[in-house]
Protein backbone atom coordinates (compact mmCIF):
# COMPACT_ATOMS: atom_id res chain seq x y z
CA UNK A 1 0.00 0.00 0.00
CA UNK A 2 1.58 3.15 -0.83
CA UNK A 3 1.89 6.25 2.16
CA UNK A 4 -0.70 8.13 0.72
CA UNK A 5 -3.51 9.91 3.34
CA UNK A 6 -6.43 7.64 4.45
CA UNK A 7 -9.55 8.70 2.98
CA UNK A 8 -11.54 10.56 6.20
CA UNK A 9 -14.88 9.93 4.98
CA UNK A 10 -17.56 9.42 7.73
CA UNK A 11 -15.13 11.36 9.97
CA UNK A 12 -17.78 13.75 10.24
CA UNK A 13 -20.33 11.85 12.28
CA UNK A 14 -18.00 11.28 15.05
CA UNK A 15 -15.89 14.17 14.82
CA UNK A 16 -18.70 16.55 14.92
CA UNK A 17 -16.85 19.34 16.49
CA UNK A 18 -13.47 19.28 14.46
CA UNK A 19 -11.28 17.79 17.20
CA UNK A 20 -9.66 14.68 15.80
CA UNK A 21 -8.69 16.89 12.31
CA UNK A 22 -7.75 19.61 14.00
CA UNK A 23 -5.22 17.87 16.06
CA UNK A 24 -4.15 15.90 13.03
CA UNK A 25 -4.23 18.92 10.65
CA UNK A 26 -1.32 20.88 13.70
CA UNK A 27 1.31 18.20 12.60
CA UNK A 28 3.65 19.38 10.05
CA UNK A 29 2.75 17.94 6.77
CA UNK A 30 5.81 15.49 6.14
CA UNK A 31 5.42 13.92 9.78
CA UNK A 32 1.83 13.80 9.27
CA UNK A 33 1.81 11.94 5.86
CA UNK A 34 4.34 9.98 7.08
CA UNK A 35 2.55 8.57 10.44
CA UNK A 36 -0.25 8.47 8.38
CA UNK A 37 1.12 6.58 5.92
CA UNK A 38 2.76 3.85 8.38
CA UNK A 39 -0.40 3.64 9.94
CA UNK A 40 -2.96 2.59 7.36
CA UNK A 41 -0.25 0.21 5.78
CA UNK A 42 -0.47 -1.88 8.79
CA UNK A 43 0.83 0.77 10.95
CA UNK A 44 1.22 1.34 15.30
CA UNK A 45 -2.30 0.59 15.66
CA UNK A 46 -3.03 -2.43 13.32
CA UNK A 47 -0.06 -4.27 14.38
CA UNK A 48 -1.28 -3.44 17.60
CA UNK A 49 -4.84 -5.21 17.60
CA UNK A 50 -3.48 -8.13 14.75
CA UNK A 51 -1.03 -9.08 17.42
CA UNK A 52 -1.40 -12.87 18.21
CA UNK A 53 -2.33 -13.44 21.29
CA UNK A 54 -1.60 -16.06 23.75
CA UNK A 55 -4.90 -17.91 23.65
CA UNK A 56 -6.51 -17.96 27.32
CA UNK A 57 -8.62 -21.13 27.33
CA UNK A 58 -11.73 -19.67 28.13
CA UNK A 59 -11.96 -17.72 25.18
CA UNK A 60 -12.26 -17.50 21.85
CA UNK A 61 -9.40 -16.13 19.49
CA UNK A 62 -12.39 -13.76 18.37
CA UNK A 63 -13.03 -13.03 21.86
CA UNK A 64 -10.04 -12.07 22.52
CA UNK A 65 -9.01 -9.56 19.35
CA UNK A 66 -12.31 -7.90 20.29
CA UNK A 67 -11.18 -7.42 24.22
CA UNK A 68 -7.59 -6.43 23.07
CA UNK A 69 -9.19 -3.89 20.39
CA UNK A 70 -11.40 -2.08 23.41
CA UNK A 71 -7.90 -2.38 25.33
CA UNK A 72 -6.34 0.11 22.67
CA UNK A 73 -9.18 2.14 22.63
CA UNK A 74 -8.76 2.44 26.43
CA UNK A 75 -5.09 2.52 27.02
CA UNK A 76 -5.81 5.70 24.50
CA UNK A 77 -8.55 7.17 26.87
CA UNK A 78 -6.57 7.01 30.31
CA UNK A 79 -3.52 8.32 29.49
CA UNK A 80 -5.43 11.25 27.65
CA UNK A 81 -7.38 12.01 30.73
CA UNK A 82 -4.01 11.31 32.91
CA UNK A 83 -1.70 13.49 30.64
CA UNK A 84 -4.49 16.24 31.38
CA UNK A 85 -4.59 15.69 35.12
CA UNK A 86 -1.03 16.16 35.41
CA UNK A 87 -0.94 19.27 32.95
CA UNK A 88 -2.53 20.80 35.84
CA UNK A 89 -3.84 23.05 32.46
CA UNK A 90 -7.95 22.04 33.54
CA UNK A 91 -10.15 23.89 36.14
CA UNK A 92 -13.55 23.41 37.95
CA UNK A 93 -15.94 21.33 36.38
CA UNK A 94 -13.81 20.53 33.44
CA UNK A 95 -10.89 19.28 36.09
CA UNK A 96 -13.53 17.33 38.13
CA UNK A 97 -15.01 15.42 35.32
CA UNK A 98 -11.59 14.66 33.91
CA UNK A 99 -10.44 13.17 37.28
CA UNK A 100 -13.35 10.74 38.15
CA UNK A 101 -13.12 9.88 33.94
CA UNK A 102 -9.82 9.00 33.99
CA UNK A 103 -10.06 7.03 37.09
CA UNK A 104 -13.12 4.95 35.30
CA UNK A 105 -11.01 4.94 31.86
CA UNK A 106 -7.71 3.45 33.94
CA UNK A 107 -10.31 0.59 36.03
CA UNK A 108 -11.36 -0.32 32.37
CA UNK A 109 -7.95 -0.85 31.02
CA UNK A 110 -7.32 -2.84 34.08
CA UNK A 111 -10.54 -4.99 33.69
CA UNK A 112 -9.72 -5.83 30.52
CA UNK A 113 -5.96 -6.95 31.41
CA UNK A 114 -7.42 -9.15 33.73
CA UNK A 115 -9.77 -10.96 31.86
CA UNK A 116 -7.22 -11.08 28.78
CA UNK A 117 -4.18 -12.10 31.59
CA UNK A 118 -1.09 -12.66 29.12
CA UNK A 119 -2.99 -11.99 25.88
CA UNK A 120 -3.08 -8.40 26.67
CA UNK A 121 -1.43 -6.43 24.11
CA UNK A 122 1.07 -3.61 25.49
CA UNK A 123 0.22 -0.50 25.65
CA UNK A 124 1.39 1.53 23.09
CA UNK A 125 2.99 5.19 23.41
CA UNK A 126 0.98 8.11 23.04
CA UNK A 127 1.77 11.70 21.80
CA UNK A 128 -1.78 14.10 22.56
CA UNK A 129 0.32 17.42 20.83
CA UNK A 130 -0.93 19.82 23.33
CA UNK A 131 -4.57 18.75 23.70
CA UNK A 132 -4.22 17.78 27.13
CA UNK A 133 -2.69 21.28 28.06
CA UNK A 134 -5.83 23.52 26.54
CA UNK A 135 -9.27 23.36 28.46
CA UNK A 136 -11.13 24.13 25.13
CA UNK A 137 -9.18 21.19 22.93
CA UNK A 138 -9.24 18.73 25.99
CA UNK A 139 -12.99 19.44 26.04
CA UNK A 140 -13.15 18.78 21.91
CA UNK A 141 -10.76 15.90 22.10
CA UNK A 142 -12.57 14.29 24.77
CA UNK A 143 -15.82 14.50 23.04
CA UNK A 144 -14.40 13.00 20.06
CA UNK A 145 -12.96 10.06 21.94
CA UNK A 146 -15.80 8.80 23.94
CA UNK A 147 -18.18 9.13 21.14
CA UNK A 148 -15.89 6.74 19.04
CA UNK A 149 -15.81 4.93 21.83
CA UNK A 150 -18.99 4.24 22.12
CA UNK A 151 -19.14 3.20 18.52
CA UNK A 152 -16.56 1.03 18.47
CA UNK A 153 -18.07 -0.80 21.65
CA UNK A 154 -21.33 -1.28 19.80
CA UNK A 155 -19.26 -2.13 16.40
CA UNK A 156 -18.34 -5.63 18.42
CA UNK A 157 -20.94 -6.26 21.13
CA UNK A 158 -23.25 -8.91 18.44
CA UNK A 159 -19.71 -10.56 17.55
CA UNK A 160 -18.69 -11.85 21.23
CA UNK A 161 -19.41 -14.96 21.42
CA UNK A 162 -19.27 -15.73 25.69
CA UNK A 163 -21.86 -14.27 26.84
CA UNK A 164 -20.19 -13.08 30.23
CA UNK A 165 -18.33 -10.53 28.38
CA UNK A 166 -20.88 -9.41 25.95
CA UNK A 167 -22.78 -8.49 29.20
CA UNK A 168 -19.22 -6.49 30.80
CA UNK A 169 -18.53 -4.96 27.36
CA UNK A 170 -22.57 -3.72 26.58
CA UNK A 171 -22.08 -2.46 30.41
CA UNK A 172 -18.88 -0.68 29.54
CA UNK A 173 -20.29 0.47 26.35
CA UNK A 174 -23.15 2.66 28.08
CA UNK A 175 -20.92 4.33 30.58
CA UNK A 176 -18.56 5.57 27.88
CA UNK A 177 -22.17 6.84 26.18
CA UNK A 178 -22.55 8.66 29.64
CA UNK A 179 -19.15 9.85 29.59
CA UNK A 180 -19.75 11.34 26.23
CA UNK A 181 -23.10 13.29 27.39
CA UNK A 182 -21.10 14.14 29.79
CA UNK A 183 -18.44 16.08 28.30
CA UNK A 184 -20.62 17.45 25.45
CA UNK A 185 -22.52 18.91 28.34
CA UNK A 186 -19.29 20.34 29.86
CA UNK A 187 -18.40 21.60 26.00
CA UNK A 188 -21.96 23.34 25.17
CA UNK A 189 -22.59 20.62 22.44
CA UNK A 190 -26.50 18.43 22.67
CA UNK A 191 -25.44 15.68 24.84
CA UNK A 192 -27.49 13.38 22.81
CA UNK A 193 -27.23 14.28 19.36
CA UNK A 194 -29.30 11.41 18.00
CA UNK A 195 -31.99 8.92 18.78
CA UNK A 196 -29.90 5.64 17.50
CA UNK A 197 -26.58 5.61 18.39
CA UNK A 198 -24.56 4.37 15.45
CA UNK A 199 -22.02 1.32 15.78
CA UNK A 200 -18.44 1.76 14.09
CA UNK A 201 -16.24 -1.38 12.30
CA UNK A 202 -12.86 -2.12 13.76
CA UNK A 203 -11.43 -0.66 10.24
CA UNK A 204 -13.31 2.69 10.86
CA UNK A 205 -12.70 2.96 14.20
CA UNK A 206 -8.32 2.38 13.48
CA UNK A 207 -8.08 4.27 10.54
CA UNK A 208 -9.93 7.23 12.78
CA UNK A 209 -7.74 6.99 15.36
CA UNK A 210 -4.75 6.59 12.71
CA UNK A 211 -5.94 10.28 11.61
CA UNK A 212 -5.36 11.77 14.76
CA UNK A 213 -1.69 10.47 14.86
CA UNK A 214 -2.40 10.15 18.66
CA UNK A 215 -0.20 6.71 18.71
CA UNK A 216 3.54 7.30 18.14
CA UNK A 217 6.12 4.61 17.77
CA UNK A 218 7.89 5.68 20.63
CA UNK A 219 7.58 8.76 23.21
CA UNK A 220 8.19 12.28 21.61
CA UNK A 221 9.32 15.37 23.23
CA UNK A 222 7.57 18.15 21.25
CA UNK A 223 5.04 19.70 23.52
CA UNK A 224 5.35 22.22 25.69
CA UNK A 225 5.67 19.83 28.71
CA UNK A 226 7.73 17.20 29.34
CA UNK A 227 5.25 14.29 27.95
CA UNK A 228 4.24 11.88 30.53
CA UNK A 229 3.43 8.57 29.75
CA UNK A 230 1.59 6.94 32.20
CA UNK A 231 -2.20 6.35 31.54
CA UNK B 1 -42.35 -14.48 30.17
CA UNK B 2 -41.05 -17.54 31.88
CA UNK B 3 -38.05 -17.24 30.28
CA UNK B 4 -37.51 -13.60 31.84
CA UNK B 5 -38.57 -14.11 34.76
CA UNK B 6 -36.21 -17.30 35.11
CA UNK B 7 -33.57 -14.69 35.44
CA UNK B 8 -34.89 -13.09 38.71
CA UNK B 9 -33.00 -15.52 41.50
CA UNK B 10 -31.49 -13.63 44.96
CA UNK B 11 -28.21 -14.76 43.59
CA UNK B 12 -27.79 -12.78 40.67
CA UNK B 13 -29.72 -9.56 42.65
CA UNK B 14 -26.61 -9.85 45.12
CA UNK B 15 -24.42 -10.21 42.72
CA UNK B 16 -25.40 -6.96 40.89
CA UNK B 17 -25.19 -5.36 43.61
CA UNK B 18 -21.55 -6.25 44.32
CA UNK B 19 -20.52 -4.95 41.09
CA UNK B 20 -21.62 -1.49 41.70
CA UNK B 21 -18.10 0.34 41.71
CA UNK B 22 -17.02 1.14 45.19
CA UNK B 23 -15.18 4.24 45.33
CA UNK B 24 -12.49 4.59 48.21
CA UNK B 25 -10.99 7.80 48.68
CA UNK B 26 -10.59 8.51 44.71
CA UNK B 27 -9.29 4.67 44.33
CA UNK B 28 -11.93 2.93 41.90
CA UNK B 29 -12.07 -1.58 42.01
CA UNK B 30 -14.90 -2.99 39.97
CA UNK B 31 -15.89 -5.08 42.84
CA UNK B 32 -13.00 -6.82 42.65
CA UNK B 33 -14.09 -9.32 40.08
CA UNK B 34 -12.48 -9.75 36.86
CA UNK B 35 -15.05 -9.27 33.46
CA UNK B 36 -15.83 -12.98 32.94
CA UNK B 37 -17.63 -12.88 36.33
CA UNK B 38 -19.57 -9.57 36.09
CA UNK B 39 -22.35 -11.51 33.93
CA UNK B 40 -25.98 -12.17 34.84
CA UNK B 41 -25.88 -15.67 33.51
CA UNK B 42 -27.98 -16.77 30.53
CA UNK B 43 -31.52 -17.83 31.18
CA UNK B 44 -32.41 -19.83 28.08
CA UNK B 45 -30.72 -19.76 24.46
CA UNK B 46 -31.98 -16.67 22.48
CA UNK B 47 -34.69 -17.04 20.15
CA UNK B 48 -36.94 -14.95 18.06
CA UNK B 49 -39.85 -15.57 20.72
CA UNK B 50 -37.67 -14.80 23.58
CA UNK B 51 -36.89 -11.33 21.30
CA UNK B 52 -40.34 -10.74 21.32
CA UNK B 53 -40.54 -10.65 25.02
CA UNK B 54 -37.30 -8.76 25.67
CA UNK B 55 -37.83 -6.14 22.92
CA UNK B 56 -41.97 -5.55 24.12
CA UNK B 57 -40.27 -5.08 27.73
CA UNK B 58 -37.89 -2.07 26.44
CA UNK B 59 -41.08 -0.97 24.01
CA UNK B 60 -42.88 -0.57 27.38
CA UNK B 61 -39.96 1.50 29.04
CA UNK B 62 -39.53 3.80 25.65
CA UNK B 63 -43.37 4.53 25.95
CA UNK B 64 -43.12 5.19 29.74
CA UNK B 65 -40.18 7.72 28.73
CA UNK B 66 -41.97 9.14 25.70
CA UNK B 67 -45.12 9.92 28.24
CA UNK B 68 -43.12 11.20 30.94
CA UNK B 69 -41.60 13.98 28.66
CA UNK B 70 -44.81 15.10 27.10
CA UNK B 71 -46.52 15.63 30.31
CA UNK B 72 -43.64 17.21 31.68
CA UNK B 73 -43.80 19.36 28.97
CA UNK B 74 -47.54 20.16 29.26
CA UNK B 75 -47.31 20.35 33.10
CA UNK B 76 -44.05 21.27 35.01
CA UNK B 77 -43.52 24.43 33.52
CA UNK B 78 -39.98 23.47 32.39
CA UNK B 79 -37.21 25.97 31.33
CA UNK B 80 -34.21 26.34 30.14
CA UNK B 81 -31.82 22.85 30.09
CA UNK B 82 -34.53 20.86 31.70
CA UNK B 83 -37.18 22.04 28.72
CA UNK B 84 -34.37 21.59 26.39
CA UNK B 85 -33.56 18.23 27.51
CA UNK B 86 -37.44 16.88 27.34
CA UNK B 87 -38.20 18.38 24.20
CA UNK B 88 -34.84 16.38 22.46
CA UNK B 89 -36.01 13.50 24.57
CA UNK B 90 -39.27 13.04 23.47
CA UNK B 91 -38.45 13.06 20.04
CA UNK B 92 -35.71 10.54 20.60
CA UNK B 93 -38.03 8.07 22.69
CA UNK B 94 -40.82 8.59 20.12
CA UNK B 95 -38.19 7.76 17.48
CA UNK B 96 -37.39 4.48 19.90
CA UNK B 97 -40.90 3.21 20.11
CA UNK B 98 -41.01 3.73 15.98
CA UNK B 99 -38.27 1.39 15.65
CA UNK B 100 -38.99 -1.23 18.39
CA UNK B 101 -42.49 -1.41 16.47
CA UNK B 102 -41.12 -1.48 13.06
CA UNK B 103 -38.65 -4.93 14.34
CA UNK B 104 -41.97 -6.15 16.57
CA UNK B 105 -44.62 -5.87 13.66
CA UNK B 106 -47.69 -7.12 14.74
CA UNK B 107 -45.66 -8.53 18.01
CA UNK B 108 -45.54 -4.93 19.56
CA UNK B 109 -48.11 -4.53 22.37
CA UNK B 110 -50.31 -1.52 22.60
CA UNK B 111 -49.33 1.17 24.89
CA UNK B 112 -51.00 1.28 28.37
CA UNK B 113 -51.43 3.64 30.11
CA UNK B 114 -49.21 5.31 32.67
CA UNK B 115 -50.14 7.29 35.72
CA UNK B 116 -46.70 9.35 37.28
CA UNK B 117 -48.14 10.17 40.11
CA UNK B 118 -46.95 13.67 41.38
CA UNK B 119 -43.94 13.12 39.44
CA UNK B 120 -44.97 15.75 36.77
CA UNK B 121 -45.97 18.39 39.22
CA UNK B 122 -42.63 20.11 38.99
CA UNK B 123 -39.36 20.67 37.56
CA UNK B 124 -37.80 18.97 40.12
CA UNK B 125 -39.67 16.15 40.75
CA UNK B 126 -39.73 15.43 36.61
CA UNK B 127 -35.77 15.81 36.84
CA UNK B 128 -35.38 12.94 39.55
CA UNK B 129 -37.73 10.55 38.23
CA UNK B 130 -36.20 11.08 34.88
CA UNK B 131 -33.02 9.85 36.35
CA UNK B 132 -34.39 7.11 37.61
CA UNK B 133 -36.42 6.22 34.58
CA UNK B 134 -33.19 6.47 32.14
CA UNK B 135 -31.02 4.56 34.79
CA UNK B 136 -33.42 1.78 35.16
CA UNK B 137 -33.42 1.70 31.03
CA UNK B 138 -29.73 1.46 31.01
CA UNK B 139 -29.18 -1.40 33.54
CA UNK B 140 -32.45 -3.25 31.87
CA UNK B 141 -30.85 -3.63 28.19
CA UNK B 142 -27.86 -4.24 29.75
CA UNK B 143 -29.54 -7.01 32.07
CA UNK B 144 -30.76 -8.62 28.73
CA UNK B 145 -28.10 -8.97 26.13
CA UNK B 146 -27.13 -12.10 26.53
CA UNK B 147 -30.75 -13.40 26.09
CA UNK B 148 -30.80 -11.65 22.69
CA UNK B 149 -30.37 -12.78 19.67
CA UNK B 150 -27.36 -11.20 17.33
CA UNK B 151 -29.93 -9.14 15.40
CA UNK B 152 -31.78 -7.97 18.11
CA UNK B 153 -29.12 -7.17 20.22
CA UNK B 154 -27.09 -4.50 17.68
CA UNK B 155 -30.53 -2.71 17.31
CA UNK B 156 -31.08 -2.75 21.23
CA UNK B 157 -27.65 -1.31 21.79
CA UNK B 158 -28.34 1.50 19.51
CA UNK B 159 -31.08 2.37 21.67
CA UNK B 160 -28.94 2.11 25.32
CA UNK B 161 -26.67 4.17 24.73
CA UNK B 162 -28.68 7.06 23.53
CA UNK B 163 -30.48 6.35 27.04
CA UNK B 164 -27.48 6.28 28.68
CA UNK B 165 -26.61 9.88 27.32
CA UNK B 166 -30.43 10.68 28.32
CA UNK B 167 -29.36 9.48 32.30
CA UNK B 168 -25.85 11.42 31.93
CA UNK B 169 -27.84 14.51 30.67
CA UNK B 170 -30.50 14.57 32.89
CA UNK B 171 -27.93 13.96 35.65
CA UNK B 172 -26.04 16.68 34.85
CA UNK B 173 -28.78 18.91 34.61
CA UNK B 174 -30.01 17.52 38.14
CA UNK B 175 -26.59 18.12 39.88
CA UNK B 176 -25.52 14.45 40.12
CA UNK B 177 -22.67 12.55 38.87
CA UNK B 178 -23.69 11.93 35.15
CA UNK B 179 -21.77 8.34 35.06
CA UNK B 180 -21.13 7.18 38.81
CA UNK B 181 -19.90 3.95 38.00
CA UNK B 182 -16.94 2.28 35.90
CA UNK B 183 -19.51 -0.23 34.52
CA UNK B 184 -23.20 0.10 34.48
CA UNK B 185 -24.98 -2.68 36.59
CA UNK B 186 -27.08 -4.84 34.37
CA UNK B 187 -30.60 -5.25 36.15
CA UNK B 188 -33.06 -7.96 35.55
CA UNK B 189 -36.66 -7.30 34.40
CA UNK B 190 -38.00 -7.48 37.75
CA UNK B 191 -35.14 -5.34 39.09
CA UNK B 192 -35.69 -2.53 36.77
CA UNK B 193 -39.64 -2.36 37.01
CA UNK B 194 -39.23 -2.24 40.89
CA UNK B 195 -36.88 0.69 40.51
CA UNK B 196 -39.30 2.68 38.34
CA UNK B 197 -42.66 1.63 40.42
CA UNK B 198 -40.81 3.12 43.87
CA UNK B 199 -40.01 6.38 41.91
CA UNK B 200 -43.74 6.25 41.76
CA UNK B 201 -45.02 5.43 37.97
CA UNK B 202 -47.28 2.53 37.55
Amino acid sequence: MTPSEPSLQGLDDIDRDGAIREAASRLPTTSRRGFLGAAVAGGVLAAVLARPAGARAAASSGDIAILNYALVLEYLQAAFYTEAEQSGALTGIAAEADRVIGAVERAHVSALRKALGSAAVKRPFFDFRGNTEQQDAFLRTAVAFEDLGTAAYKGQLARISDPALLAAAASIHTVEARHAAWIRYLAGVTPAAEALDPPFSMARTQQLVASTGFIVQRPRTNGRRPPRFTG
Amino acid sequence: MAAIHAFDEPEATTRGEFVRVLAVGGVLVIGGLTLAELAPRALSAPSRSQDVQILNFALRLERMQAALYRRAIERARLKGEALRFARTAEGHEREHIAYLERILGSSARPSPRFSFGNATSNASRVLSTAVTLEDASVGAYNGQVANLTKGALADAMRIASVDARHAAWIRSINGQPPAPDAIDTPLTEQQATQRIARAGIR
